[in-house]
């Protein structure tokens, strides 16, 4: 086998504790599957997630990080999405300026009902950073 | 814009022309205290000094050569806790007069009754070389000011594209040096509390005798334009070069892996905004077991560890609001070109929020503001891979 096909990713993913998680409580009570090297982490909502905390991953050995909150106009607290599509966009031009691969953070809309979705999105996620290759910072001990 | 500027009279040159205006308004009452930088006595540096009485005045430097703190830090630390009660006049160069408007915006200095007064700025040197030879160093920069060299100066202030305020004052009063000679300064006025200080000092267009102001001003406005398209191509050169040299994991911890973690670029930026630094806090201090996971994962781990983390992290939170002034860079004792590299990060932040930092009061920070319709590029759009699943899962 290739070292491509071996590669298996560490991946975080971040979800609100109301539109991100109850994708992931949909998918789970129709027994949906997503690939085992994704590691769920809840925040209260994408807004209050700091952009530490998505720089912080990806510096210590994660591959890739994924954000999914409420659609826009759901949020359960009006505007945190919008406030989180921000500070992603300011993460991704930090990245985008220093050559980090800003493709390595993805930002999306899933809803509490939207199982598929959350698996979905979870699975492509994971095929992309499988093409993309590791993370360079990650095996970098001088970070 | 102009219409209510004036000139400044420069018989005996500019820097003593700014101080014996100063000293003429503290003795009529239009400033309570003037906030001014002046040289240390043993004359190797410079300080700002919240004048009250005028003689100190006579040791002022409305333009000192270099830039050991951040005039928006110092107003920072003024007005913090509050409002001013009475009306203080700051001399700060325009990097520090957006440095100071960022900070209104974070709620850590009140511009209320103070007057921000800039002048045009022709760079400052690097401390270091400085440090050297002070007296060297003065007048090389005195040289460098003459022939409107800006090549002695620090790396970032070779590519500032924002030393005057030609364009949009957004201070009270700037003072204007480019484009006339001899030392002959007009005065412009940005706001409402500007004109008013000239109307109260004397200073208005009807009051000027010698009938130059609307060539004066005019000379002014070309010069400031023309180099200010200069430098804004020299800056666009200067990043794509340095962006080469920085982009990608290599190069970037072959740039940083000299940070001995002291934090300084941190302490004198005059935008790191937060009360309690994260990166000094102690969600990064911990236990031994964390850090033997983390060398094994990665195979060794560098102490301290988190240098990578701290400065991008650092960006994250102050890019947004930063004025590309330099001081983080005089500040490393490892000359890593810390400010070059944060003014790049920044330009390219403010411009995906589509930002100017320090350019009005009214501008709403990019984090705390937002529109429902923007940014779709940032969001990933659903591919539906599995939709017969889908319908057969419903």
């Amino acid at each position: 086998m290739s070292e491509e096909k071996t590669f298996v990713p560490s991946i975080v993913y971040f979800m609100c504790s109301w539109c991100g998680s109850g994708g992931a409580e949909t998918a789970a009570a129709h027994h949906l599957h997503y690939p085992e090297n994704v590691l769920p982490s809840r925040v209260n909502c994408t807004g209050a997630l700091p952009a530490v905390h998505i720089l912080r991953p990806l510096i210590e050995g994660a591959d890739g990080v994924v954000i999914s909150g409420c659609h826009p106009g759901d949020c359960h607290y009006d505007d945190g999405n919008f406030r989180a599509r921000r500070r992603i966009a300011l993460v991704k031009s930090l990245l985008d300026t220093l050559g980090l691969e800003p493709e390595r953070v993805w930002f999306r809309y899933v809803a509490h009902g939207e199982g598929r979705r959350f698996v979905d999105t979870a699975a492509a996620f994971n095929e992309h950073i499988k093409t993309l290759g590791p993370n360079p910072l990650k095996t970098r001990s001088d970070t | 814009m102009n219409a209510n500027a004036a000139v400044l009279p420069t018989k005996e040159g500019f820097e003593p022309a700014v101080i014996q205006w100063l000293k003429e308004a503290l003795n009529r009452n239009v400033f309570e205290a003037v906030l001014i930088p002046v040289e240390t006595p043993a004359e190797d540096s410079f300080a700002y000094l919240l004048i009250k009485d005028p003689k100190f005045l006579d040791l002022a430097s409305p333009l000192p050569p270099i830039m050991p703190v951040q005039g928006g830090k110092a107003i920072g630390r003024l007005t913090m806790r509050g409002d001013l009660n009475k009306r203080v006049a700051a001399i700060i160069r325009p990097c520090e007069a957006r440095a100071a408007i960022e900070l209104t915006k974070l709620k850590q200095a009140h511009l209320t009754n103070l007057t921000l007064i800039t002048l045009d700025c022709p760079g400052v040197l690097p401390l270091s070389d400085y440090l050297d030879d002070p007296a060297a160093g003065a007048a090389r920069f005195r040289e460098a000011v003459e022939q409107d060299n800006r090549s002695p100066m620090r790396p970032t202030c070779q590519i500032c594209h924002r030393f005057s305020l030609a364009e949009a004052p957004a201070t009270d009063l700037h003072i204007g040096t480019l484009g006339n000679d001899d030392g002959a300064a007009v005065i412009v006025p940005g706001s409402l509390e500007g004109e008013r200080i000239l109307a109260q000092m004397g200073l208005t267009e009807d009051g000027d005798e010698s009938g130059n102001l609307p060539e004066m001003l005019e000379r002014w406005s070309t010069r400031a334009e023309q180099l200010t398209a200069t430098q804004t191509e020299r800056r666009s050169e200067a990043h794509a070069q340095l962006q080469e040299q920085v982009a990608g994991a290599d190069r970037l911890l072959d740039i940083f892996g000299s940070c001995i973690n002291c934090h300084n670029c941190q302490r004198v930026c005059p935008v790191c905004y937060c009360r309690q630094c994260y990166f000094e806090s102690t969600a990064l201090k911990l236990p031994p077991e964390n850090y033997l996971a983390r060398a094994a994962s990665k195979g060794a781990l560098r102490f301290a560890p988190d240098t990578l983390l701290f400065h991008l992290g650092r960006a994250s939170h102050m890019a947004l609001s930063c004025v590309s002034c330099g001081a983080c860079e005089d500040a490393c004792p490892m000359d890593i070109p810390v400010g070059q590299v944060f003014s790049l990060l920044a330009d390219g932040a403010q411009e995906a929020l589509g930002y100017v930092a320090g350019r009005s009061v009214e501008d709403a920070l990019p984090l705390v503001a937002y529109e429902m319709d923007e940014l779709h590029d940032v969001e990933q759009a659903y591919v539906e891979i599995y939709r017969e699943q889908e319908v057969q899962d419903a």
